[in-house]
C-alpha cells in the first residue's frame, strides 16, 4: 500500500512539476516576446515621429521656396513691364526723331553715307520713307559730298520705316539696311540690358 | 489491496497527471494568446499616439511655414514697391540714355 501511494505520488509530483515548467516557460517566453514587441513598437513609433519631423522640415522649406519663387516671378513681371514701357517710349521717340530736322538730317545723311561706303558699289540706290522722300532734294545736296565718284540714285518707292535708309545695289541684290527700325532691332538686346541696369541698379 | 486495485490506483494517478499536463498546456496556450492580443492592442495604441504626434508636428510646421511665407511675401512686396518707385524716378533718364544709343552716329 505504502509503495503504491509513493508511486502514485511520484507520478503526480512529476506531472505537477512538468505542468509548472510548461506554464513557467510559457510565461517566460511571452514576457520575452512582449519585451521584444514593446521595443519594436517603440522603435516603430519613434520612426513615425522622426519621419514627421523630416516631413515638417520639408513642408516649411517648400512653403518658403514657393513664396520665394512667387516673389521672384512677380518682381520679374514688374521689371519686364517697366522695361517694356521704356522701350516703347524709346521706340516712339525714335519714330518722332524725323520731326527734329536739326537732329535728324545729319543722322540720316550719316546713315546713308555709311551704307554707301559699306556697300562699296559705284552706283547705289537709296530707299527712304515717304517723309524723307519728300525732302529728297535737300538731302541730295548733303549726301555724297564725301563719296567721290559714287553715283547716287533715289528710289521713288517709299519704304515703311521710322527713318534712316536702305542702301542697295542698283539691281537690288545687295542691301545695307540702315533704317532706324533695323538699328533699333539690332540694338534691342543691348537696350534691354542698359534699361535694366539704369532702372534697377542699386 | 489487490493487484487489480493497485493497477486502478496507478491508472487513476496517470490520468490525473495527464490532466494536469493537459491543463498546463491549455493555460500556456491561453497565456500566449493573451500576450499576443495585448501586444497587438499595445501596438495599435502606441502607433495611434505616434501618428497623432506626427500629425500635430506636420500641422504645426505647415502653419509656421505659412506664416513665414506670408511674412516673406509681405516684405518682398514692400521691397518691390520701393524698387518700382526708384525705377519710376529713373524712367526719363533711362529713355534719354537709350535714345542716345539708338541715335548715336558711329
Amino acid at each position: 500500500m505504502a509503495e503504491t501511494d509513493k508511486f502514485t505520488e511520484d507520478i503526480l509530483r512529476s506531472a505537477r512539476e512538468k505542468a509548472e515548467t510548461i506554464i513557467r516557460e510559457a510565461q517566460t517566453e511571452t514576457q520575452h516576446a512582449s519585451d521584444e514587441a514593446k521595443a519594436s513598437i517603440t522603435h516603430e513609433s519613434e520612426a513615425v515621429v522622426r519621419n514627421a519631423h523630416a516631413d515638417a522640415d520639408a513642408i516649411k522649406r517648400r512653403q518658403i521656396s514657393e513664396a520665394r519663387h512667387r516673389t521672384k516671378l512677380r518682381e520679374q513681371q514688374e521689371k519686364d513691364k517697366i522695361v517694356e514701357e521704356i522701350l516703347d517710349q524709346v521706340r516712339k521717340r525714335t519714330s518722332q526723331l524725323a520731326a527734329d530736322e536739326a537732329r535728324y538730317t545729319p543722322m540720316l545723311t550719316h546713315l546713308i553715307e555709311s551704307g554707301i561706303q559699306e556697300l562699296g558699289e559705284k552706283t547705289v540706290m537709296i530707299h527712304v520713307n515717304k517723309a524723307d522722300l519728300e525732302r529728297m532734294s535737300s538731302l541730295t545736296q548733303k549726301v555724297g559730298k564725301s563719296l567721290g565718284s559714287v553715283r547716287v540714285e533715289w528710289s521713288k518707292e517709299p519704304i515703311q520705316a521710322m527713318g534712316g535708309a536702305i542702301v542697295s545695289s542698283v539691281d537690288g541684290r545687295i542691301r545695307i539696311d540702315n533704317t532706324l527700325d533695323q538699328k533699333f532691332e539690332a540694338l534691342e538686346p543691348k537696350l534691354l540690358i542698359e534699361a535694366r541696369a539704369s532702372l534697377f541698379s542699386e | 489491496m489487490s493487484g487489480i486495485e493497485t493497477v486502478k490506483v496507478i491508472v487513476d494517478a496517470e490520468k490525473q497527471a495527464a490532466k494536469m499536463i493537459d491543463d498546463a498546456m491549455t493555460e500556456s496556450a491561453a497565456i500566449r494568446k493573451r500576450i499576443d492580443s495585448l501586444v497587438q492592442q499595445q501596438r495599435q495604441q502606441m502607433l495611434a499616439e505616434a501618428k497623432k504626434q506626427a500629425d500635430d508636428i506636420t500641422a504645426r510646421a505647415s502653419a509656421e511655414g505659412r506664416v513665414e511665407a506670408e511674412q516673406f511675401e509681405k516684405e518682398a512686396a514692400q521691397a518691390l514697391q520701393s524698387l518700382i518707385a526708384r525705377a519710376s524716378t529713373r524712367k526719363n533718364a533711362t529713355v534719354e540714355k537709350l535714345l542716345s544709343l539708338v541715335t548715336r552716329v558711329e
